[in-house]
């Protein structure tokens, strides 16, 4: 048995997962009954999902049968309107790479990694799903105030929501980030340490459900500051490939979706249906029993309504809080080329990387109000 | 009287339920060529590894120069049908391989280095002699898989005489040799019984015994000065058991140095060879133990050839 | 009728054919994906790839200096070297075990096997506990990738590749047990070892990647991570290229030492 080069089949391995065609990609599992075919010119997108509370909703969506996640295969709101919706689920990382390769048309991202793949494929924000309010924070086990922090390393991953929510928490402190030691760690990896009562690992940096996971696990610890010194920056929403919107049907995809969120959304604060969607949740989210769940959502603030909706992605906070973003990326040189935002509707002639607008909230709210929809 | 080397006192063995060897009992005297004939399977090999220690017998004993054996030991040399060299090692680092496993260990050769190193070209050195004395001098920095067939055992049995063994056990050592080979290793075998003849006159040790096994009636008879027939085919009621015990001596005669040219020694070599073969090897004619066992009367009788000859 | 030779130069152009086939095949694929998206940075193009060149040799404050691909090779294959070491260490020492004495092999053949079948990728949680983060757990998964398939791969060859012949024959040589164990076993057996141990590099470096992709803070597979995550491709793809090159080098200098070692073995 000879063996040649196995570095080449590394090689060939990884750049078929850099690519994009690896990351665990799966398509939903195909519904039974309530589902149609789609008729064969009907317009099909695919949406990027990975597990998270705001965006799990997608996943539960299909499973409740509002939408078939399927391709060709159409749930009650695609039926409405006339467009085959694709769910793609994978972890959040293979999602980012989906989206910049255009292996998918819209992608769950938040407001910070959008910004980065944009630069090479431009998008549309069309629907903010959640803010962060307390589903990121730092964990600290023997370590009283922030004063304290400064001699330990923190870790968490860089370059990405952790740090900006440790660098803005610190701001919002008063204090000096270059003071700070932010280590850099898998946020899964640095919870497991800290739970195992690793040394070095006294202070971590991460997110839903390390947060919870950790605090119960592992007795004296606690969270130090969260998100919710920054509530509204951090910005989980749904992002659609300016390429993809310039395809026949592009619109109705964006408002079919935004309209089975907030269907999906009527059903998690309807009293009769609230407990059983947040299981259903849940079981696409760590599996999270009813009681953390709960939790969860207070800690991951979904934007419920058209009008919440509109009022983020539409009004003034935005620009500011994007600018705050944009000093925190440049700063620790998270891309090359500077992206341009734009807010509003797009204008004749404006080039920019990355645009919110609510446009497609406030054409489904008005035919939701005009339809009569429940 | 006799300076024996080696002895089997009533050896046997048998494979669960395949008995192999019977109450094998041998005395090789010192300076002897002893060739050891018998049919396929008989248990040559069985016998071999039982008198080389590496397969105990299941009862009896091998004795060295008087003493019983506990597993294989210098005295012992062997050279093998096949895997007679170590391939990783050049013809005169194997020759040289039994001086230095046997007179160094590995924490001399690691700690004294330097004197190993010298020792080390002391070894090569008599390891390059003992080559030339086996026509290899040309062959010294090769490795066994650049060698013919016919060169690597020289030099196996040169590797195996540098140790200077009590007795030397060659195992079907020219098998897989062609026929000019074969003669050439022949003649070499017969040399080296020629410096024991000399030894003998000068009333000195002889320096080789040798015990080959082989399955060449020819070349039995032609190189030993002493034939061993083992075999299976014999009269085995005669010890009363209930199945056959397993193989044993059956033949055991002086077999003298015939000259090929001599017509009336030619018939005699004909004779012994035709003898052999309806003894050890013909199913059908079994005879008894004692019938052909002979050698020591043999001797005892004034007729004794080579180094059994007797001294005027 | 198979195995006919050809001559080296076809050999030579019949190697190159197929690198061109490849260059050529990852031209065309990145040419087609910017066509759809002049501004694609997931498959570069070539002169991506030469500013990705630049920005992993472009000296670094935080590393006092030092740029991106000297840093992260230093620490990646100073760990790979460090846990092949020691795994070929250990597993050369329970291989020759293993085949030397049958109660050594009796104990540990059966856990040698399961802990085989065990990807290392799988118990990096249950190596932090063993032994924490840093040097320790990097070479802790490398052994443990490596050790297993290696020593049975030894024990193997110890069994099946010594003649028993040459055994017996060392003792009537006069050959002591630990002699034979390394002036016979070993020094037949290892051209073997070399060409296993060759065989167990490319799956180092993946246990390697795959723990530092997890909680490292230098080296390729920390890089690989974050680049990945800013869709920085050009640099990824020259990480890939340098670790498919160094383990080319890795590969032939293997051949080289047991052509060195053993000439005797394999003409």
């Amino acid at each position: 048995m000879t063996h040649s080069h196995p570095a080449w089949m590394l090689t060939c391995l990884m750049a078929l997962a850099a690519a994009g065609c690896g990351g665990g990609a799966t398509t939903a599992t195909p519904a039974t009954s309530s589902a149609s075919d789609a008729p064969a010119d009907m317009p099909s997108f695919s949406l990027a999902w990975s597990e998270y509370p705001s965006w799990s909703v997608f996943g539960v969506a299909h499973r409740r049968k509002l939408i078939d996640g399927a391709k060709g295969k159409l749930g009650p709101i695609e039926e409405k309107w006339k467009v085959d919706i694709e769910l793609k689920q994978a972890d959040y990382d293979p999602c980012l790479q989906m989206y910049a390769s255009a292996s998918c048309d819209a992608v769950c991202i938040t407001n910070i990694d959008i910004l980065s793949p944009s630069v090479s494929r431009p998008g549309v924000a069309i629907l903010p799903t959640s803010t962060s309010d307390g589903a990121d924070a730092c964990i600290v086990e023997g370590i009283e105030d922030v004063d304290q922090l400064r001699g330990h390393k923190v870790f968490g991953l860089p370059k990405s929501v952790s740090e900006y929510c440790f660098v803005r928490c610190l701001e919002e402190l008063g204090k000096n980030e270059a003071d700070y030691e932010f280590a850099s760690s898998d946020p899964g990896a640095a919870a497991l340490a800290m739970q195992q009562g690793q040394e070095e690992y006294q202070a971590i940096m991460v997110w839903n459900p390390y947060v919870l996971q950790t605090l119960r696990t592992r007795e004296n610890t606690k969270v130090l500051f969260d998100s919710t010194k920054i509530p509204g920056e951090i910005i989980d929403m749904v992002v659609v490939g300016q390429d993809s919107l310039k395809k026949p049907g592009a619109d109705a995809f964006c408002h079919a979706v935004i309209d089975c969120y907030y269907e999906m959304n009527k059903i998690i604060e309807a009293p009769a249906t609230r407990n059983e969607a947040l299981v259903q949740i849940g079981e696409d989210f760590s599996d999270l029993k009813l009681e953390d769940m709960t939790l969860v959502v207070q800690q991951t603030k979904f934007y419920k309504t058209a009008d919440e909706g509109s009022h983020v992605l539409g009004g003034g906070e935005l620009p500011k809080t994007m600018e705050t973003v944009m000093s925190f990326c440049e700063k620790h040189q998270m891309f090359d080329g500077s992206p341009k935002l734009g807010f509003g509707a797009a204008k004749d002639g404006e080039q920019v990387n990355v645009r919110f607008d609510d446009s497609y909230i406030k054409a489904v709210k008005a035919s939701t109000a005009a339809g009569g929809t429940e | 009287m006799h300076d024996i080397v080696l002895e089997c006192r009533g050896v046997s063995k048998r494979f669960g339920d395949h008995a192999v060897l019977h109450d094998v009992n041998l005395k090789i005297a010192r300076g002897q060529i002893v060739s050891l004939v018998g049919p396929s399977g008989c248990g040559k090999s069985t016998l071999l590894r039982a008198i080389l220690g590496t397969h105990p017998p299941d009862s009896g004993e091998v004795l060295m120069n008087g003493k019983p054996i506990t597993g294989p030991g210098r005295d012992r040399g062997i050279v093998y049908q096949r895997y007679g060299l170590y391939p990783f090692l050049t013809a005169r680092q194997n020759v040289a391989f039994g001086p230095m496993l046997d007179e160094t260990n590995l924490a001399y050769r690691f700690f004294q280095f330097p004197n190993w190193l010298k020792l080390r070209k002391q070894h090569l050195a008599g390891a390059d002699d003992m080559l030339t004395r086996v026509q290899m001098g040309k062959a010294l920095h090769r490795y066994p898989e650049e060698l013919s067939g016919g060169m690597c055992q020289r030099v196996a049995i040169a590797q195996a005489l540098m140790m200077k063994p009590e007795i030397l056990l060659l195992d079907e050592p020219f098998g897989a040799l062609d026929e000019a080979t074969r003669e050439e290793m022949q003649e070499m075998l017969l040399k080296l019984y020629a410096e024991n003849l000399a030894a003998k006159a000068a009333g000195k040790k002889p320096p080789y015994t040798i015990l080959i096994i082989t399955h060449e009636l020819n070349e039995a008879i032609y190189v030993a000065d002493r034939v061993l027939g083992l075999s299976q085919h014999w009269r085995w009621e005669d010890t009363g058991g209930p199945s056959h015990p397993g193989a044993t001596i059956i033949y055991d005669a002086v077999s003298p140095v015939f000259s090929k040219d001599v017509e009336a020694e030619a018939a005699a070599f004909v004779r012994q060879r035709e003898e052999m073969r309806r003894v050890i090897f013909e199913p059908s004619e079994r005879f008894g133990r004692e019938s052909h066992t002979r050698f020591w009367q043999q001797c005892a009788a004034g007729a004794g050839v080579g180094m059994m000859a007797p001294i005027p | 009728m198979i195995r006919q030779p050809i001559s080296f130069r076809a050999h030579i152009a019949l190697g190159v054919v197929s690198v061109v086939v490849l260059l050529t095949g990852y031209t065309a694929l990145s040419y087609r994906q910017h066509q759809r998206n002049p501004s694609d940075k997931t498959i570069p193009n070539w002169s991506q790839l030469a500013d990705g060149v630049t920005r992993v040799l472009k000296p670094q404050d935080r590393y006092d200096g030092a740029s991106w691909l000297w840093t992260d090779a230093k620490a990646t294959f100073t760990r790979h070297f460090s846990g092949l070491a020691i795994g070929v260490l250990v597993a050369v020492v329970l291989g020759l075990g293993m085949g030397c004495f049958t109660p050594i092999e009796a104990l540990l053949l059966p856990p040698l096997s399961c802990l085989a079948k065990i990807p290392p990728t799988a118990m990096l949680a249950v190596f932090f506990v063993l032994v924490g983060t840093g040097m320790e757990l990097y070479i802790a998964m490398i052994a443990f990738g490596v050790i297993p398939t290696l020593a049975q791969s030894i024990y193997q060859s110890a069994r099946t590749d010594v003649p028993e012949e040459l055994i017996y024959k060392a003792y009537t040589l006069g050959a002591s047990h630990p002699e034979l164990i390394w002036n016979v076993t070993f020094k037949q057996i290892l051209p073997r070892i070399i060409e296993a141990v060759r065989l167990q590099v490319g799956p180092a470096m993946v246990y390697l990647i795959a723990a530092e992709y997890a909680i490292g803070d230098i080296g390729f597979g920390f890089r690989l991570r974050m680049q990945q995550r800013l869709s920085d491709m050009s640099t990824v793809y020259i990480y890939l290229a340098v670790l498919a090159a160094v383990g080319f080098l890795m590969d032939y200098s293997l051949t080289w030492l047991r052509r060195l070692l053993c000439p005797w073995f394999g003409k």
